[in-house]
């Protein structure tokens, strides 16, 4: 690196939590955004000359299934995440998206916490993890804490972890299996591509009708966002072409009010909203 | 402040006093002298650098060596043994998969790493192994070709 860091690398969980103690660290795992990040000296990343390595701490990397949960730990990579049998059954919608992240290589490198705190607009991760209603637990050498992580995503790059924090787990409450789901992703390619449009659907259909209709977005929002008034409007209503149009222009709507009115939302507008609707035909009513 | 580093390269163990905070790529090419592992965008984007790492295939641009430690890593330069190319390599000289041949490297780990773990790929897989790797000459087929008949 051109900037004279130093690095530390540890495998204990608390070592790491000490080492963050000064609050003039910061936390480096899978690296994909920090390295390239300082390489080309971001100003994301001049505030600090201390790296803490996390990405082999093993208590950090654990899948686990649980009665009711399911606890993802925050070092875990893409890769690892992708074949993961116990994620594979539950979180099926998460793997799919995970899988269309970057490449091979930054997959076998890159961690879902990394993801998240480096809360760009167009991180894959987050739609899907909004859907499930994730928590995340974050850990300090003095406290213990839990978050939904809707409330931890505080705006682009922002999040509300502090600099002696590190995220340790993300925790899904098992969905039923009986929950559909749709990723999408649109980029200007199909490898390492910047997503430009994600969305993340989850839905239940009982006797033609909605039931627990759940959608989010990336990319065409500042950052992920999930739009309750949307789902409350979809749920209990019976599923036919007038159903889907009406919540896609709703879905187009609300993300113009996130955006705010650009020289490009004329055109973007009416494809967001012919794409939402693409899909949910696709996928609801042509079953 | 200076660390050993202590790893296998190419099958060799190897101990390097280095920054610990320096990219994985800079210590190959310039202190191990493995300049067969080219540097590309820097970023992630090209695969130009990629090397394997404990059997996985990872941009070397995006690893510092102090994550290193205690790890086996495969560069291009690994792959001949006893002077004889490895058969991926045969088989990409005699599919035509080199023109510059600056992807190279990078295409071969890739395609190494896969076949590591998958030895009969599907096309699909092998276009799913090099989607990181950005070749602007030769042209995907000739490369296709030479992962799938090894």
């Amino acid at each position: 690196m051109k900037r004279d860091i130093e690095l530390f690398s540890t495998w204990k969980l608390d070592e790491a939590l000490e080492l963050l103690e000064d609050g003039n660290s910061h936390v480096i795992a899978g690296g994909t955004d920090i390295i390239p990040g300082i390489h080309i000296n971001s100003n994301r990343f001049r505030d600090f000359n201390k790296l803490v390595d996390i990405s082999r701490i093993k208590e950090l990397k654990r899948i686990s299934e649980e009665k009711d949960k399911i606890i993802i730990g925050a070092a875990t990579t893409f890769s690892e995440i992708e074949s993961d049998e116990i994620l594979q059954r539950h979180l099926p919608l998460l793997v799919k998206a995970v899988s269309k992240i970057g490449s091979r290589q930054i997959r076998n490198r890159a961690t879902i916490g990394g993801n998240f705190i480096n809360n760009a607009p167009c991180a894959d991760s987050v739609p899907p993890l909004l859907v499930y209603n994730a928590g995340i637990k974050i850990n300090s050498i003095h406290h213990e804490r839990m978050i939904n992580l809707e409330d931890f995503l505080i705006s682009p790059y922002r999040t509300s972890l502090t600099n002696e924090e590190i995220v340790t787990e993300i925790v899904i409450h098992k969905p039923r299996e009986s929950l559909n789901d749709v990723f999408y992703k649109l980029g200007r390619r199909r490898g390492v591509a910047i997503s430009r449009i994600t969305l993340a659907i989850l839905f239940e259909i009982k006797n033609n009708k909605f039931t627990d209709f759940k959608i989010a977005s990336g990319a065409v929002t500042p950052i992920g966002k999930r739009f309750y008034e949307i789902e409350n409007y979809a749920d209990g209503k019976k599923i036919d072409r007038d159903l889907l149009i009406d919540i896609s222009i709703r879905c187009g709507k609300a993300v113009l009010e996130s955006t705010g009115l650009r020289w490009s939302s004329e055109y973007k507008l009416p494809v967001l909203q012919r794409l939402i609707y693409s899909l949910l035909e696709d996928n609801c009513l042509r079953r | 402040m200076i660390r050993r580093i202590n790893l296998t390269i190419n099958g060799d163990k190897v101990g390097i006093d280095v920054q610990p905070s320096m990219r994985l790529l800079d210590v190959l090419r310039e202190i191990l002298n493995l300049t067969g592992t080219k540097e590309g965008c820097s970023i992630g984007e090209c695969g130009a650098c990629t090397v394997v790492i404990n059997g996985n295939a990872v941009n070397s641009c995006l690893i510092v060596i102090g994550q290193c430690e205690g790890s086996e890593i495969t560069t291009i330069e690994g792959l001949e043994k006893n002077g004889e190319l490895n058969k991926l390599q045969k088989s990409f000289m005699e599919k035509g998969a080199v023109q510059c041949g600056f992807c190279t490297p990078g295409m071969i780990m890739s395609a190494y790493a896969l076949l590591l773990k998958n030895p009969n790929p599907t096309e699909v897989e092998i276009q799913e192994a090099i989607a990181g790797n950005l070749c602007r000459c030769t042209g995907y087929k000739q490369i296709i070709e030479a992962i799938k008949s090894p």
